[in-house]
Formats: C-alpha cells, sequence, structure tokens
C-alpha cells in the first residue's frame, strides 16, 4: 500500500473553521460554511501530481436513470431494487494510471487451410470432395503501441469495477486543475505505482492473446502462444468521474453498491440475487420437465 | 504545421500546438514543469464576480457560482480544423494555362469534333489550391497473410514477417472539389520541394482549399491511408507468392510527420453546343492536363460502319476464293 499521508488540519478560509482533510483525499468541505476546498501536496513516487483528469458531464438525475435501466435488464434481481431509494450518491474522481507502451508479441501457432479431396462414395459408388484442414506451423512478431490502458489507483474501487464501467472517451482529458474538483470528492492514489503498473501489464498481456487471435490467416488456428514484452513503459496518474452510489432494498440486508461512469453514464452493480425468483423459475423447470415424461408415457 | 517543442520520447513524432498526448503512440507530451511543493497547499476556488467559493458544476462543465452564476473558463483541448500551412506556388501563369488547354483540344484525335476547338467558349479558367496531407513516416510493419507460394494441398500456405517500411512524401489528396482521379494524375506533377510557408497574399492569386476535418478525423484518415498503402506495397515484392488473401497488418509507426500543404491547379470549364466540361491542369506542369471533351458520335458511328462493312467484304472475299 501507498505510504499514507498526513491528516491535515487547515483553517477554513471562509470562516475560519477547522477542517480536517483526510490523508487520502485530495478535497475538502468546511462543515460549518460548506466551502470546498482542493489540496495539493508534495509529490511522491507512489503520490504523484495528477497529470489529466476528466471532469464529470453525468449529473445525479442521470445516475439514478442509468442505474433504474440497467437493473430492468437484470430481471433475476430482488424487485425491490428498483424501487429501493439511494442511501447514498457520491461524485468521486477515482485516481487511476494511464498506461502506454511499445508493444511486442512474439506468437507461434498452427494455421489450418481447408482445402477439399475427392473421395468415392462406396454405397452410392460416386465421387464426393471431402473438406479437409492441413496444418502449418507459423512463428512470427507483432509490434504495436497500446495507449488507452487505464487501471485503478483506489484501493476503494477494484479493477474489475472500473473495467465494468470503461470505456473512458480519452479524447476529453484535459490537463489536470484544481478547478475541476472543487467541490467533488477527489481521492489520492492509495495502491503503490508498481502494484498498478502490474496491473496494467497484465490487462496488456491478456488483451494480447485477442489480437493475435485477429491477427492470424488461414481458416483456422489452434495450439496458439504468446510471449509478449513491454518497452518504453510510460504509466500518468489521471482523475476519472464515477458516481458511487449504495442501495438499500432491504432493511436487513447490506447495502448494493453501484458505480456508474460519470463521463458516459454506463452502471454497473454486483447485483444480489432474488431467492424467490430464482425457486419459482427452478419449480417452472421442474414442472415442465415432469409434464414431458408425463406425455412421453401417455404417448 | 506547428509543432510544439521536443519530439515524444517514445516514438519521436512531434507534438501539435495542443496536444496532451502523442497522437501515434500515446505518451504524454512534456508537461510543464510545475514546482515541487515543499509542504501541502489547500486552495479554495473563488468567484471572480463576487468572491463567493466555486464548486464544478456537471451542467455547466466548468466551476460555476452558485449566487451569481458566472462560469469560470477551463482549459479545455481544442480540435481545430485543418489549415493548410506549406503552399506550393505556381509556376504555370493564366496566359500559359490558357494556352496549354487549347494545344490539349486540338490535339484530341479524330474522334472528336472537328469544330471543336473554334466551337467551344471557355467559361472559366480558374486558379485553385486544392489540399492534401503529406507525410514521413518510418514503419515497423507486421504482417501475416495467405499466399499461393509453399502452398501443398491447400492452395494456400500462411506467411508472416516484419518488414521496415521508410516512406517519405506520400500524399494523401482532402480535396473536396477535384476527385481522388484527378488528384492521383496531378500528384506526380508536383516539385514537393517547393513548398513554402503560407502568406497572408496568397489568397489573392487564387483560392486555397478547406480542409472539411478537424485534426482527430484528419489523424484517421492519415492513418487509414498509411495502413491502405502499406498493405499495397506488402503485396508488392514483400510476401512471398503472387496471390493473397487474409492480409493483416501490425503498423508500428515512428517520427511520423504531417504536413498540410495546398497544390497549385487550374480548374477549367468550357461549353461546347451547349453541354459544359470540365478540365484540371496542374499548376506546376503545364502538359499535365486532364478533362473530359465531346466524342463526335457520326465518325465514330463512320468508323464502326466501315469496319463492319471492311469484314464482311474480307469475309465475302475468302468465301468466294473458297468456293
Amino acid at each position: 500500500m501507498a505510504e499514507p499521508a498526513q491528516q491535515l488540519e487547515v483553517a477554513c478560509s471562509s470562516c475560519g473553521a477547522t477542517i480536517l482533510i483526510e490523508p487520502l483525499l485530495r478535497t475538502a468541505r468546511c462543515p460549518y460554511c460548506d466551502s470546498p476546498s482542493v489540496v495539493d501536496r508534495p509529490a511522491t513516487t507512489d503520490r504523484p501530481r495528477p497529470q489529466f483528469a476528466i471532469g464529470f458531464t453525468v449529473d445525479r438525475a442521470r445516475t439514478a436513470e442509468s442505474i433504474r435501466s440497467w437493473l430492468r435488464g437484470r430481471w433475476l434481481a430482488p424487485s425491490g431494487l428498483r424501487r429501493a431509494a439511494a442511501e447514498r450518491v457520491q461524485g468521486i474522481y477515482l485516481p487511476a494510471y494511464l498506461y502506454s507502451a511499445a508493444v511486442e508479441i512474439e506468437y507461434s501457432a498452427k494455421i489450418g487451410e481447408a482445402y477439399e479431396r475427392p473421395q468415392v462414395d462406396l454405397s452410392s459408388k460416386r465421387l464426393r470432395r471431402v473438406r479437409e484442414i492441413e496444418y502449418r506451423d507459423l512463428a512470427g512478431r507483432h509490434a504495436s503501441y497500446v495507449s488507452d490502458t487505464v487501471v485503478t489507483a483506489s484501493r476503494g474501487l477494484p479493477n474489475a469495477e472500473l473495467e465494468a464501467i470503461e470505456p473512458f472517451d480519452l479524447a476529453a482529458l484535459v490537463e489536470y486543475t484544481p478547478a475541476l474538483l472543487s467541490g467533488w470528492i477527489a481521492e489520492e492514489p492509495s495502491l503503490t505505482r508498481e502494484d498498478c503498473l502490474q496491473l496494467a501489464r497484465e490487462e496488456v498481456r491478456r488483451r494480447a492473446v485477442g489480437t493475435i487471435e485477429g491477427f492470424l490467416p488461414g481458416d483456422t488456428h489452434q495450439s496458439t502462444s504468446c510471449h509478449t514484452s513491454l518497452r518504453d513503459e510510460s504509466a500518468d496518474l489521471i482523475l476519472l468521474p464515477v458516481w458511487v452510489v449504495a442501495l438499500r432494498y432491504h432493511p436487513r440486508r447490506p447495502l448494493v453498491r453501484f458505480v456508474v461512469n460519470g463521463q458516459t453514464g454506463k452502471a454497473w452493480g454486483a447485483t444480489p440475487l432474488s431467492w424467490p425468483k430464482l425457486a419459482l423459475i427452478a419449480a417452472a423447470i421442474a414442472g415442465l420437465a415432469g409434464l414431458l415424461v408425463l406425455v412421453g408415457r401417455l404417448l | 504545421m506547428t509543432t510544439a517543442g521536443d519530439p515524444c520520447r517514445r516514438c519521436s513524432s512531434p507534438f501539435e500546438d495542443g496536444d496532451l498526448r502523442c497522437a501515434v503512440c500515446g505518451a504524454a507530451s512534456p508537461a510543464p514543469l510545475v514546482d515541487d511543493l515543499a509542504e501541502a497547499t489547500v486552495e479554495v476556488l473563488r468567484c471572480e464576480g463576487c468572491g463567493a467559493a466555486v464548486a464544478y458544476c456537471v451542467t455547466a462543465r466548468a466551476p460555476q457560482c452558485a449566487f451569481c452564476g458566472s462560469i469560470v473558463r477551463l482549459e479545455v483541448p481544442e480540435d481545430p480544423l485543418e489549415q493548410a500551412g506549406l503552399i506550393l506556388p505556381f509556376t504555370v501563369d493564366r496566359s500559359r494555362a490558357e494556352e496549354s488547354f487549347r494545344q490539349w483540344q486540338g490535339g484530341l484525335g479524330w474522334f472528336r469534333p472537328a469544330d471543336l476547338r473554334s466551337a467551344s467558349r471557355l467559361e472559366t479558367l480558374r486558379a485553385l489550391w486544392w489540399v492534401g496531407w503529406a507525410f514521413d513516416v518510418d514503419a515497423l510493419v507486421s504482417w501475416t497473410a495467405d499466399s499461393d507460394a509453399g502452398a501443398s494441398r491447400a492452395d494456400w500456405a500462411p506467411h508472416a514477417g516484419q518488414t521496415e517500411l521508410d516512406l517519405d512524401g506520400i500524399v494523401v489528396s482532402a480535396s473536396r472539389g477535384l476527385t481522388p482521379r484527378e488528384t492521383s494524375r496531378l500528384l506526380p506533377s508536383y516539385d514537393l520541394g517547393s513548398a513554402r510557408e503560407r502568406e497572408p497574399g496568397d489568397e489573392a492569386e487564387a483560392v486555397v482549399e478547406q480542409f472539411e476535418l478537424r485534426r482527430a478525423a484528419a489523424r484517421r484518415q492519415v492513418r487509414s491511408e498509411l495502413e491502405r498503402l502499406v498493405a499495397g506495397r506488402l503485396r508488392n515484392g514483400v510476401i512471398p507468392g503472387r496471390r493473397f488473401r487474409n492480409l493483416h497488418t501490425s503498423v508500428l509507426a515512428r517520427r511520423l510527420v504531417t504536413r498540410r500543404l495546398a497544390f497549385p491547379a487550374w480548374v477549367i470549364a468550357y461549353r461546347y453546343r451547349g453541354a459544359l466540361y470540365r478540365c484540371v491542369l496542374s499548376g506546376q506542369d503545364a502538359a499535365c492536363l486532364l478533362g473530359e471533351a465531346p466524342i463526335a458520335v457520326a465518325r465514330v458511328l463512320l468508323a464502326v460502319l466501315g469496319a463492319v462493312l471492311g469484314v464482311l467484304g474480307l469475309a465475302g472475299l475468302i468465301s468466294l476464293i473458297a468456293s
């Protein structure tokens, strides 16, 4: 974990009250006069100054609408979730690393080329054409740049959740300015730079396999293997707009967390399954199977 | 082209004004030096109008004062319309262009109307700078393809390789006024070395066409042209064999330099018996003219009739001899 910064104690420049700024936050609001402030701490390796940011373009109302329409597609989720009240809705600037590198993939595979072979059909004494595959070994190198890999730098939002609401339109990146964060919550990175680089490399390696699959010639291929090496890596700290929403659909059940892309409105949440609905479906399947068996017997 | 400071340290391509990241490889442009802080500072953004604390507003997409409504302008990356920065000068003047056009009309051959030169009227003779991108790039191309070389039972055998291609002075037309056929015929007549900076007086001499693309879209177009060009080079001598399929390429570009050029041309319109015809003449080579001209239908029919009669006569003669 990145070494935490000190908690700051500052006087509000509007009303003079003391504000405590948590070590992992870049912003605070005065509890008395509500003035928003933005902190700039001395940069360290694991907590560099953000280079770029994307501003929020999705507002609160659209966030709620995105979650509702996402839930409409999940009909196994508890019905209460659709009517649930949002317990907490927060717009957070999430620290993330924008990773880019020159990628060289050494690959090898067996490439299948299809051809037709004439064959005499013994029963009908006719000539048929049979499709066969001829496999040939192929090895080579694939060189390209990756420039749009984004990985989380926050312990609060795992990379899988960030991937679920990606992509962000990186054409809208702006240079970091504290003005963008004023009044919003902005986090400092809580993962080390090295951890984040590791996440990014894994993501690039994972995608390399797909790149090669699409790059190979022939009609089919098998036993594909890839070895990926990365050169000239760079990783810049960026701040991404993310809405984090907590819904309570039942007084005794835990809150369900949703994340919504603050630029595109793409929503995602680890929705629980509704047991009554599952039981109903299981019963329906069992009933149908029983009916089929019964009909089969009668016939 | 306007370049800002050092080239990209990963791919050596120059940055252009306002680029935050390299358009080729995605590396961040060299950041302006920010003094390292000795200790944490806390900043409250204030409204310039009324002094109230200001927060970023989603609908304004900028910090907006909740009391007086004034907005703090944020610097946003712009996607400017492309502009030709370099111009190739005219070396063919108006009278030379007209002379060249008349010569061309006279040398079109027998199938054109005999009175084409005397009965046609020159409607317009207009100087135009059409626009395009010229790029230089060192490209490392990784490729795979099926070809007929080395095939055994199947018709195809797989091949793969990596090829360095140094491409210089490749021009992609961005012209709306001229067709791709016209621009590709005109291109060999230009001397790219004669390009000079655009000057304010140029518009008086001729119309400079506008690029109708923004920078981001232009880059995509240059990129796809580069890929098309690379595929063509690979088919001509790099991949073994004569027939190909499933060609895949990955282009790693280095030192990609793009210039926006304006190419001189004379656009000629003439009228013959009520119909309008168009010609284009290179502004740097009076011999490079391409255009449309009417066809003398009567003369073509006469020639066809003559040919048919000739063949029939020959056939008759042969059958006579044979019998």
